[in-house]
């Protein structure tokens, strides 16, 4: 760094003088202290800005100048409410994989997505001591197609979708803390699963494959 | 069946990505709940106006969804998100369908202050925004990463595509153009 740095300039130069400019008067530059203001350390000063009335008062200038730019980064943005729901009925949409479940009545069909049972073996996990994060999909499966074969149809007249009949194949990812024993946990999600499937789905075969592929400290919960 | 309580699961990226990879579609629903507000966020000050800003972060995070196989294990999947809202964006933008900066006002609104403070906040917020949309798209990009996400110059290197010496350079002409901007405003 060069030049006077204590004589008094005649007047603090004004901003747009400043951003014109590749240096102010003592030869500092200008794109690092608009760097140092825009980065938030306007105020920390090294030893030649403690001594440069110049490079003080552009430090001043730039601060004032980009508060408001701060101010509306820092102002909290918040996200549509429907944004989250838009975005997983598209990508469900785009799952082609979209089967039910089925069960023929006397007096009709009943008909419960894939997905649901994904959902409600994933929530019944969830309940389970020990278990962190639990994550479903509902399969296919060689029981579900065999009863998919037995039954009278394979495609939803406005979808792509197969039915399970009342063979339900259950895939659960879940990760457990450490305190509970792995396996015990494993064996509670099955039997929980397989009971609340049967119970609030009317499904009469329940698979529930359980794949605990993390361990969580208490650091983690 | 009432579901437990379940808090946002203390699993990272990673793990949710693995297992979206694997046709967990929840696990997909976890990363969108995580990442929809930075999507929109940054679609909005890219684009500036909440309609484009949420077709932009539906696109994207769609877009994330159908292009998931190719994410690459050990890449940050926020960074990759980054890249994919700021490319929708430009292609929105590019559409000239940038709207008026006056949409921005309800986010920067603060209920408690008095009128004639509120008012003087919207017109300030108004005039930092126009500033922001008068910029070309490369630096809009830069500054909204860098000052608005906080992401370091390796980050937004990362998201562009770009070098850090690049990214500083875009910066330091980005600052200037904003600064004269608004000083001229003032």
């Amino acid at each position: 760094m060069s030049g006077p740095v204590n004589d008094p300039p005649p007047g603090p130069p004004a901003p747009r003088q400043l951003l014109a400019a590749a240096t102010v008067a003592c030869g500092a530059d200008v794109d690092l202290l608009l760097e140092q203001v825009a980065d938030g350390h306007g105020g920390d000063r090294d030893a030649h800005q403690e001594q440069c009335v110049h490079c003080q008062a552009a430090l001043i200038e730039f601060s004032v100048l980009w508060d408001p730019v701060t101010e509306l980064a820092a102002a909290p943005v918040s996200p549509p409410p429907g944004l989250v729901a838009a975005v997983m009925t598209q990508i469900r949409s785009l799952v082609r994989d979209v089967w039910y479940t089925l069960e023929i009545t006397r007096i009709g069909t009943i008909r419960i997505a894939a997905r649901i049972v994904a959902a409600l073996a994933r929530d019944s996990a969830r309940m389970i001591p020990g278990v962190r994060v639990a994550l479903g999909r509902s399969t296919q499966g060689p029981i579900a197609a065999l009863a998919e074969k037995a039954t009278f149809g394979h495609h939803h007249p406005h979808a792509a979708v197969g039915v399970l009949g009342r063979t339900a194949v259950v895939d659960l990812a879940v990760a457990v803390t450490y305190e509970d024993p792995v396996h015990e946990v494993a064996r509670d999600i099955q039997r929980l699963v397989t009971a609340t499937l049967r119970d609030q789905i009317g499904l009469r075969s329940v698979t529930v494959n359980v794949t605990v592929d993390d361990i969580l400290g208490d650091d983690e919960q | 069946m009432k579901a437990a309580e379940v808090a946002e699961p203390a699993v990272g990226d990673a793990y949710l990505v693995a297992r979206a990879q694997e046709g967990y579609i929840d696990a997909y629903e976890l990363l969108v709940q995580r990442h929809s507000a930075m999507a929109y966020r940054v679609a909005l000050r890219l684009t500036g106006n909440h309609h484009d800003a949420q077709d932009v972060a539906q696109e994207a995070l769609i877009a994330a969804w159908e292009n998931l196989t190719r994410f690459r294990a050990g890449s940050s999947f926020s960074t990759w998100l980054y890249q994919i809202v700021t490319r929708r964006a430009l292609n929105k933008v590019s559409r000239g369908q940038a709207a008026s900066s006056l949409e921005l006002l309800p986010d920067v609104a603060d209920t408690a202050a008095e009128p004639a403070v509120q008012a003087e906040r919207d017109l300030t917020a108004d005039a930092v925004t126009d500033a922001l949309l008068a910029l070309p798209f490369p630096q809009r990009v830069v500054i909204v990463l860098h000052h608005f996400e906080r992401l370091s110059y390796s980050e937004v290197a990362a998201v562009t595509g770009s070098t850090e010496p690049a990214v500083r350079s875009h910066l330091f002409r980005a600052r200037r153009a904003l600064g004269k901007t608004l000083e001229e405003w003032r």
